[in-house]
């Protein structure tokens, strides 16, 4: 791999502005129509009502409340890769952030969309906003759901501003290059950044402020959404364990996605040059990491349970380990650790292909993981004769893969419009420079990687 | 102080004949859903009579326990609502406002005891079966999550009656519409915080029990346990 | 101008002033001018009396004002009139002390149903096609009454017995009008038809007693029950009095708490909470009661006197019975028997009580003639804490006579009768000409073997008073609906459930919804333009004319402490739902009658060698829809069964032992067969019945009986033979056998996830 300049560094980074193939079209094409027909399949819901889904008592919360945990946690990749990493000066992390902060905004906004739709009156969301309401009343502080609104909003509004912060310097040069209309709409996104020192010097301060902050927040939010189960008296709900286990698998399957939409950009950008094998192994053993992790949790949990014999939970217990749900959970358990694990921990198998697979596995594993936390506590709280099955139906099935479905579509357009790797970034690699402060300025030649 | 609402079910008195169920559904408007939405676990019985067998033919106990909302002095259900619509009176019920319900459907979460019923659908009535419904009670549409309220409409009634004629309200006065019905008057109702009651006097007797009440909920239902007969076969 | 005038005109002409400025359709209903006087907001309590079954409990109805869509010649329009809202127990009434049943409840639902027949309908398609046009009263009526003067134009011989009055049963004043209406046409005894007719208990009551009539058990002060099969705790004789007794005997008397034990081959509800429950073989219910009584004579513990005159072996103390030459037979070791007689005999007062499926087999008269003897023995008749015969009441004067040459000498049961003229239709097709139908539903609740469907097919002339089209009155040619119950005069002396002398009465609670009229008045207007002799026996105008002068029967026999004359006795009955005695002595113990033949123990007969069909086949009132009349009530279709907890089916009970050696599953589809018919419905895995016993409730299975209960399970009754009860006639609906099989994978729909309270497939240590 040649060393590359800082003008190809550039025109590699920006080419995929420049057009799009019929191939890309096509794929636009279908995620756009699955998520259209998610759309109509919820104002289907809305306007028959929500009985076309399949929740039902006791399973009050099905497949939305699962998408809804699962988007949230996949957003914890921005925050790890971006802030963690950037704290602790690795270098490595350059290519990779941008690719890693758009995956959390994208998720957070469509996990936030969750909330909304598995509402009963959806039309009604907004009494969740603190604002002095003709109705003499404030909402409920003490409802998890209330910590949910708060810390989701606080983390999107610092995602966001976290993902567009190092985004300007970028805008700015493809308002540079451009002309015409796009000269005009970049112009006015690019917020007026001439690269000043002054202006560098702002703009690093900002990002150091944010990746501070956004790390307890990050912590927190997918704490708050696991206490929106552990507050609640339902067999195998109430545990202290969840606020760190939550979190874990929030990173884990954040790191999955990211894994898996690098290998993906990599391929159909081009950018096999930017993207090495170097990152996808750093990442895979993080992946490793949290896979070790999660199965720790998972293990202390069933442990524990196990070892206290309490009836409800071990109804829930046996359910998922050896009843009806069984299937489910030990295909969890394949995708989460037994699958991931060999390849992630076998250097010879650690390749780019190795980490997707492994990816995969644990993005449909975590997936699984929400719902069996979810689903068979439900269905098994402490009244034998109050038990119930749930089953999904098509408005719901179409709602989750038209979030798939969107993720990928927006992830596309946002690749098409701006460039997915950070381009001045990667270029003030540090290399040549003390390691104490990160770069201030571009370095107009060091373009080693 | 104000009353505190409570009940007591003698199971030694219970036949499981349902009459509470359907009592229940007319007083309180509850919409039947139908064969298909029952399937789906809509059917809405505030009040239903819970059934276990134990043991194998011809050995076999048969246990009624007739299950409403216990109306919890620490009800799980009533901080985890964000708009308060499940919240705690001062006569110690807990009250479901309708209006303030936008279904999150986590209080039917957190109740232990399965007794919130979602309206998952508006509730309809073939007509002229619309007229049955009782005037006094607020209809729920769709997207509303609903319970037994100790028949608080007749509560209200006797309270305002007892007011207007400047005198208390008296022990065995009111009757939710499951207690009114009970064949075997397993059900009764009555003030808790009044110590001569015979709601209080019944509840303090040795057969009673909280269900679930190690969860810490503090139900307001006490149930009488199953009684064994102490008789022999000498006179 | 009279002020009800002008507001009639200005009312008028203001709404069609205002509908024309409203372009919303909705509003282009006119309102009609309100015909009764209600605030808004207030609720009244009238007294009314619950007909779903045949306990009469006495109830209160809350009525307000609401506004309800009808139809008043021919214009649909808007009309505020007193709705009935919710139906209680009437608190005063001396059978159910303001208490009620989950039917009683369901009875509001009979009222505003979609499907009611809402005015007089013609046949206009084939017999049974479901194709009428609504015609007006006058016309319904004229065609009635030129069909009956056609008939009596005929002229005896020919016109004698060629119509029938088939009905659901019958209370007071309207029985009496009936039954004159139909003797004076000189037609055959009014059948009374319902499925769970009680009629062997009256025979056995009648042999050991003298009294044809269901028992009244004072539970409430009992100390010791035996019940052999009777659902008394949910549809047996007078389900809600007996629960109020069994409440008392349970929790109502400090430091006394009563026993109860049930025996039963299959856990009834009532079984359900039984402190002991014993399996009994079908059929040997009876043995088993002789088996107790033989250790009471035995070992002394009552003195003997002439309880079992009626048995034979009584007087050498059934030495047949003895326990462990018995045991064998019935299942129960001779331990168990002695110990329950001792129990029994030391626990005074002890009753026992027989019903349901124990009198419905073969033996079913033997049963209950042994359970009697038992009662006697126990020294439980006319004592409190036993049982005893509500003294009830009917008006003397005037009393219907049946006319010579009309009776039917064919056992004492309505419903066989009705088979047997059945039979006769379908052989003889002009041996029914006219033939009238109140209500009841044999085309149903009679088996496919007894063939009523298609007698009632030959008959030429058919008219229904029913509210309903069901599988019976489909077949009307002419249809007259009644109001429903609660816009009805009702009179009730219910038959048993109280020790006072009971008379309820209740005035409609509301005015008619439809254009329908009160089935009594029908009959009194057709008598009067009939005329003569007819004319004559029915003297009165309207119905309520009718109670008004039996009430003033009543207060001449019974005299009132407390009205002043016969229109105050009547105002006081009807404020407080009729008249009842105060406290009474019981009538003196009824004697034992000596018979020429006593009973004795028959091996019960069922259809079907074991071989083939390995199954007894069970079927039961259900706690819901009772004998199948009350299926169309949305709120009973979707009140969980309280055992199975089935909602809007039907299922077949099967013994979990059973189901998992055939290797069935909850909810499979089994198709079950007698000799005489088929059907499928799902299975219930349950541990409450009997290995060798299927059982499946009553009351689904409808074909056509509304939305609600139309193509929805199966009717367990259409597959039983045509066994009858020895002695008495009646069907012997616990005697068929069964085999099943299974048809494939089905649905079960039910509110309880779990049979027990630690799911088998949970349990791991």
């Amino acid at each position: 791999m040649a060393a590359k300049t800082p003008e190809q560094i550039t025109d590699d980074l920006l080419r995929p502005l420049e057009g799009a193939s019929g191939r890309y079209w096509s794929f636009l094409a279908l995620f756009a129509g699955i998520a259209v027909a998610a759309l109509c399949a919820f104002s289907w819901q809305v306007y028959a009502g929500i009985g076309v889904a399949g929740i039902r008592r006791p399973v009050f919360w099905g497949f939305y409340i699962t998408n809804f945990v699962f988007w949230i946690g996949l957003s914890h990749a921005g925050t790890l890769i971006s802030a963690i990493l950037r704290l602790a000066n690795a270098t490595w992390r350059r290519p990779v952030t941008r690719c890693a902060e758009v995956i959390t905004v994208f998720a957070l906004s469509i996990g936030a969309t969750f909330p909304i739709i598995h509402l009963g009156r959806p039309w009604l969301a907004f009494w969740l906003f603190p604002y002095p309401s003709e109705r003499g009343i404030w909402p409920n502080i003490r409802s998890p759901l209330l910590w949910d609104f708060f810390a989701i909003n606080t983390y999107l509004l610092g995602s966001v501003t976290f993902l567009l912060l190092p985004m300007i310097p970028d805008l700015a040069l493809i308002r540079d290059r451009a002309i015409g209309l796009r000269k005009r709409i970049y112009t006015i996104v690019a917020l007026g950044w001439r690269g000043t020192p002054k202006q560098w010097h702002r703009l690093e301060s900002a990002m150091q402020i944010m990746a501070v902050a956004v790390i307890p927040v990050a912590v927190s939010v997918h704490s708050i959404v696991s206490w929106d189960f552990a507050m609640a008296p339902v067999p195998a709900w109430h545990s202290t364990i969840f606020a760190p286990y939550f979190v874990c698998g929030a990173i884990f399957s954040g790191i999955a996605a990211l894994i898996i939409a690098m290998a993906l950009l990599r391929k159909f950008l081009g950018l096999e040059d930017y993207l090495l094998r170097i990152h996808f192994e750093n990442l895979g053993k993080l992946l490793l990491v949290m896979s070790l992790l999660w199965f720790y949790f998972v293990f202390a949990e069933r442990l524990t349970v196990w070892y206290g014999n309490d009836p409800s939970e071990m109804t829930v217990f046996w359910v998922t380990q050896t009843g009806s749900f069984s299937p489910l959970f030990w295909l969890m358990v394949v995708c989460n650790f037994v699958i991931p694990f060999p390849i992630l921990a076998i250097k010879k198998l650690r390749t780019i292909t190795g980490c997707v697979i492994a990816s995969i596995g644990v993005v449909i594993g975590m997936w699984l993981e929400r719902f069996l936390i979810i689903v068979p506590s439900l269905s098994h709280k402490y009244l034998p004769y109050s038990f119930g099955t749930y089953r999904p139906t098509w408005v719901e099935i179409t709602i989750t893969a038209g979030t798939f479905a969107g993720m990928a579509m927006l992830y596309m357009i946002f690749a098409k419009t701006v460039p997915i790797i950070s381009i001045w970034e990667l270029k003030a690699a540090p290399e040549a420079r003390s390691n104490h402060a990160p770069a201030l300025a571009p370095v107009p030649d060091s373009g080693a990687d | 102080m104000s009353h505190q609402w409570g009940m007591v079910i003698d199971l030694d008195r219970c036949t499981g004949c349902e009459a509470c169920v359907v009592a229940c559904h007319a007083e309180n408007n509850i919409s039947t859903v139908g064969e298909d939405q029952a399937s789906r676990g809509r059917a809405k019985h505030w009040i239903r009579v819970e059934r276990y067998f134990e043991g194998e033919f011809p050995d076999v106990k048969t246990k009624f326990m007739p299950v409403l909302c216990q109306q919890c002095d620490a009800a799980p259900c009533e901080p985890v609502c964000p708009t308060f619509a499940s919240y705690h009176t001062i006569e110690g019920l807990n009250g479901q406002v309708y209006n303030r319900c936008i279904g999150t459907r986590y209080c039917a979460n957190a109740c232990p005891y399965s007794v919130r019923f979602f309206n998952w659908y508006n509730p309809e009535w073939d007509k002229p079966l619309n007229l049955q419904l009782n005037p006094d009670v607020s209809l729920r549409e769709v997207g509303v999550m609903e319970k037994c309220t100790f028949c608080v409409q007749r509560i209200k009634a006797a309270e305002i009656q007892a007011e207007a004629e400047k005198r208390a309200v008296k022990d065995g006065e009111i009757q939710p519409a499951c207690v009114q019905s009970c064949p075997t008057r397993a059900m009764v109702f009555g003030d808790l915080s009044d110590p001569d009651s015979e709601v209080s006097r019944l509840a303090g007797g040795n057969r009673g029990m909280k269900l679930l009440g190690e969860l810490g909920t503090l139900p307001k239902v006490t149930y009488l346990q199953k009684d064994s007969w102490h008789g022999s076969e000498n006179a | 101008m009279q002020r009800r005038d002008f507001i009639k005109i200005t009312a008028a002409g203001g709404a069609a002033a205002a509908l024309e400025g409203c372009g919303n359709p909705d509003h282009h209903l006119i309102r009609f001018i309100p015909e009764e006087d209600l605030l808004p907001g207030i609720a009244t309590w009238k007294p009314s009396i619950c007909t779903l079954c045949p306990a009469g409990c006495g109830t209160q109805v809350r009525v307000m004002q609401g506004e309800a869509e009808v139809i008043r010649n021919g214009q649909l329009g808007i009309l505020k009139m007193g709705l009935a809202k919710k139906i209680e127990g009437n608190p005063a009434h001396p059978i159910n002390q303001g208490r009620l049943c989950p039917r009683g409840h369901g009875e509001l639902q009979v009222t505003y149903h979609p499907d009611r027949i809402k005015s007089p309908l013609k046949r206009t398609g084939e017999r049974g096609s479901g194709q009428y046009k609504e015609i007006t009263w006058d016309e319904a009526i004229q065609q009635l009454v030129s069909q009956l003067s056609a008939l009596r134009a005929e002229g005896a011989p020919k016109a004698q017995g060629r119509l029938a009055f088939v009905s659901a049963p019958l209370r007071g004043q309207r029985r009496h009008i009936v039954q004159h209406f139909v003797y004076g046409l000189d037609g055959l005894p009014p059948f009374e038809f319902e499925f769970f007719n009680g009629e062997v208990i009256r025979a056995a009551n009648a042999t050991t007693f003298g009294r044809s009539a269901l028992p009244t058990v004072d539970l409430g002060q009992s100390n010791y029950v035996i019940s052999f099969g009777a659902d008394f705790l949910g549809t047996w004789n007078s389900p809600v009095a007996q629960a109020v007794g069994y409440g008392q005997m349970r929790k109502g008397r400090p430091g006394q708490r009563g026993k109860f034990v049930q025996v039963e081959s299959r856990i009834s509800q009532t079984g359900a909470s039984a402190d002991e429950f014993i399996a009994c073989p079908p059929g040997s219910e009876g043995a088993f009661a002789l088996s107790l009584a033989h250790v009471i004579l035995n070992e002394k513990l009552r003195p003997v006197g002439a309880a079992g005159r009626a048995i034979a072996q009584w007087a050498t103390g059934l030495p047949e019975y003895a326990p462990d030459k018995i045991e064998k037979q019935i299942g129960v070791s001779a331990a168990t028997i002695t110990r329950i007689a001792r129990e029994a005999a030391a626990n005074s007062p002890s009753v026992a009580l027989i019903g349901d499926a124990a009198t419905a087999h073969t033996n079913g008269l033997f049963n209950g003639l042994a359970v009697n003897a038992l009662n006697v023995l126990l020294g439980s008749v006319d004592r409190p804490g036993g049982l005893l015969f509500s003294p009830g009441w009917e008006p003397k004067s005037e009393r219907p006579v049946l006319p010579p040459g009309l009776e039917l000498a064919r056992g004492t049961d309505p419903n066989e009768t009705l088979h047997y003229v059945a039979g006769e239709i379908i052989s003889k097709s002009d041996r029914i000409k006219v033939l009238l139908l109140n209500g009841s539903n044999p085309a149903f609740a009679s088996p496919s073997a007894w063939q009523i469907r298609e007698a009632f097919q030959k008959v030429p002339f058919i008219a229904s008073f029913g509210s309903f089209i069901d599988e019976t009155s489909m077949l009307a040619d002419l249809i007259l609906p009644d109001h429903s119950p609660l816009e009805s005069w009702l009179d009730d002396s219910p038959e048993s459930g109280s020790s006072q002398t009971v008379v309820s009465l209740a005035p409609p609670a509301m005015a008619p919804l439809h254009n329908t009229r009160s089935m009594p008045d029908v009959l009194l207007d057709v008598a009067q333009q009939l005329g003569g002799d007819l004319a004559k026996a029915l003297p009165w105008k309207t119905y309520d004319e009718a109670l008004k002068a039996s009430f003033t029967e009543l207060y001449k026999e019974k005299g009132s402490k407390n009205a002043k004359d016969a229109d105050d006795f009547w105002s006081k009955a009807l404020a407080q739902g009729g008249w009842w005695s105060a406290d009474e002595k019981p009538s003196a113990p009824a004697s034992v009658k000596e018979t020429a033949s006593p009973s004795k123990y028959t091996e019960p007969q069922f259809d079907g060698s074991a071989n083939d069909f390995p199954f007894y086949f069970l079927p039961f009132a259900s706690q819901m829809f009772y004998d199948g009349s009350l299926a169309h009530l949305p709120w009973m279709q979707e009140a969980p069964d309280p055992l199975s907890s089935v909602m809007w089916g039907t299922w077949v009970e099967i013994n979990n032992r059973t189901a998992e050696k055939l290797g069935l599953k909850m909810g499979d589809t089994l198709e079950v067969a007698s000799a005489h018919g088929t059907l499928q419905a799902p299975a219930l895995v349950t541990p409450a019945i009997a290995p060798d016993v299927i059982a499946m409730p009553v009351g689904q299975g409808h074909h056509n009986f509304t939305r609600y209960a139309t193509g929805r399970g199966a009717n367990p009754i259409s597959i039983l033979a045509p066994m009858t009860v020895e002695g008495t006639g009646s069907l012997a609906w616990a005697a068929t056998r069964v085999k099943i099989s299974r048809v494939g994978e089905g649905k079960l729909v039910m509110f309880g996830a779990s049979m027990e309270e630690t799911p088998k497939d949970l349990k791991h240590r």
